[in-house]
């Protein structure tokens, strides 16, 4: 047999044995330099186009600008302007994504447990339409929902074509609702997914086991189903709580002037206004806020379940 | 579980899933056949002339050409350097895997309002780059690369093991092991997990947006679009969107045979 030479494409050392990166089960361990060549592009992205580049706007957010130019002096001013201009559009824009979060929490959770264990044969297609937009649509789906909810759009110009009724609704478009039920159906794939996920493991003989001893079906739900699918609902949670924390083109099109988001604000620092140190202090709190209810769900969540 | 709610509820729910799902993107399909300008009811006749408008219109060709330019650069980037770092993690025990997989999938978490605005400051101030076609794939890159990790991550867990080492003591040299055996078995996912990419790379309007410069893609120009609301070639240019797309995930379900 010939030494391993080169990084392998082989697996990982047998399971068990203390670890030594392999080239091969059986085979002498990899040499030092060669076993970070598969993974050194991948890390290299992630560190030189995602760390640096957060670790860069961290840093900025400490910052001031004066003159039209931003010089790094380093200053906490931006964080106390955040706190006392911003906090009503923060709590305005933690609300609106905890209610599209749960919303959509709710909804995917419903979804993805029909699909894995309702839906029999009409699971696997339900699931595809479910995957199909995951990847795309993102602005069609907040452009759809603009036109159908528009004062001039599609639901008030056939509520009109039907006479039922006789002026065009404007309580559809430029109100919170209208934000939430926009977020809710481009969040929806990207939350199924997760709890599909988890439900999938679940083996279906633990649930009959739980029935054949007795157990009623709401308990077998609560003790089996929901604790096994605990991991995939709080990352279903906690995905579309970011992303609907930090949108700025659902608030834009659907919120009008009184359902501002923080995201908003953000963006205009960096088109409009140009201070980017204070949009970067915007980011930052926002993102320390979001993960501050992100935790605090999911603790309650472990909590509610472990009873 | 069966008796909890009837079968009848569920049937329901689902119906109203899927309605909800797929109405408001099949109104957008339909508006772009319609003939009046607004979109609302009465529709009209059905037209092709939104799209003739979209064809003759240079902006329309150079925002194609350069979301084909960006997908397929970054298709083909991130696969490979994804797939490369799926096959170091199947290496390692679940304990550093699991944790590790965590890890990369960061960037799909945080908002890309974020990302785009940390990259535009990065390249633009830090390391002076001008914002154009290159810029745009670098920063996709940091958005797809972990889809692509995952996916191929996910397929290479079934992964019969025994055949690379069987090519390996036969004299086979890692490279020439991974384009006979490991290639040919997980190629449908790769080209999923590419398609997936591109997909995600097509539909990205807000890190393109910002570190693009000027010039636009199929997606800022259909952001531009709903932004000023006056051309009525949008519907037409939304159904191409999203044609591209869902097209994209259509094939990457059907090659990696996804099957829940």
């Amino acid at each position: 047999m010939r030494a391993v030479d080169t990084a392998d494409i082989g697996p990982a050392g047998a399971t068990g044995a203390p670890w030594r990166w392999r080239g091969r089960r059986d085979g002498p361990a990899v040499s030092g330099v060669r076993r970070w060549m598969l993974p050194a592009p991948a890390a290299l992205v992630f560190t030189g186009l995602f760390v640096a580049p957060l670790a860069y706007f961290f840093v900025m957010s400490f910052w001031t600008k004066k003159a039209m130019r931003v010089v790094p002096e380093l200053t906490l001013s931006n964080y106390i302007d955040v706190w006392q201009k911003y906090s009503g559009v923060m709590a305005a824009t933690l609300g609106i994504a905890f209610a599209t979060a749960v919303l959509t929490t709710l909804i995917a959770f419903a979804l993805a447990y029909l699909i894995r264990f309702k839906a029999g044969r009409l699971g696997l297609p339900l699931l595809f339409i479910t995957l199909l937009t995951l990847f795309g649509g993102y602005l069609v789906k907040i452009y759809a929902w603009k036109s159908i909810l528009g004062k001039g759009g599609i639901l008030n110009s056939a509520l009109m074509a039907l006479g039922i009724v006789e002026e065009p609704l404007t309580m559809l478009i430029y109100n919170p609702g209208a934000v939430i039920v926009t977020l809710t159906y481009f969040l929806l794939p990207l939350a199924v997914l997760p709890i599909y996920g988890s439900m999938r493991g679940i083996d279906d003989e633990i649930i009959e086991a739980a029935r054949d001893v007795g157990a009623r079906p709401l308990h077998a739900f609560r003790d089996i189903v929901f604790p096994l699918a605990r991991p995939g609902t709080v990352a279903a949670f906690t995905l579309s709580f970011l992303v609907a924390v930090g949108d700025y083109v659902t608030p834009r099109f659907l919120g009008g002037p009184y359902t501002a988001m923080i995201g908003d604000f953000i963006e205009q620092q960096f088109s409009l206004r140009s201070n980017w140190p204070m949009g970067s202090a915007m980011s930052f709190s926002v993102l320390a806020a979001s993960v501050l209810v992100v935790l605090l769900v999911g603790a309650l969540l472990s909590y509610g379940s472990r009873r | 579980m069966s008796k909890a709610l009837p079968n009848a509820v569920w049937s329901a729910f689902g119906a109203l899933v899927v309605l909800f799902m797929l109405t408001p993107l099949v109104l957008v399909v339909l508006f772009s056949f319609g003939q009046s300008a607004l979109t609302n009811f009465p529709m009209g006749g059905l037209t092709l002339d939104w799209y003739r408008a979209l064809l003759a219109n240079d902006t329309f060709w150079s925002a194609a050409r350069n979301s084909a330019i960006v997908a397929i650069s970054v298709g083909l980037v991130s696969t490979v350097v994804g797939t490369m770092a799926a096959l170091a993690l199947v290496r390692m025990p679940a304990r550093y895997s699991q944790v590790l997989l965590h890890v990369v999938s960061f960037p799909i978490m945080l908002p890309a309002l974020v990302i785009a605005v940390a990259l535009m400051m990065f390249f633009v101030r830090m390391l002076g780059l001008p914002l154009g076609r290159p810029t745009v794939i670098l920063a996709h890159l940091v958005i797809t690369q972990p889809f692509v990790i995952l996916v191929v991550h996910a397929r290479m867990a079934g992964f019969d093991h025994a055949l690379v080492d069987s090519a390996r003591d036969l004299g086979a040299s890692a490279v020439t092991a991974f384009f006979t055996i490991t290639l040919p078995i997980v190629r449908t996912t790769i080209i999923g997990a590419a398609l997936i990419a591109m997909a995600i790379s097509l539909d990205d309007a807000i890190i393109t947006s910002f570190t693009i410069g000027s010039g636009n893609t199929i997606s800022t120009l259909v952001l531009s679009m709903v932004r000023t609301s006056l051309d009525p070639s949008i519907n037409a240019s939304a159904t191409i969107l999203i044609a591209l797309t869902m097209g994209a995930t259509l094939l990457a379900l059907w090659s990696s045979r996804y099957r829940g």
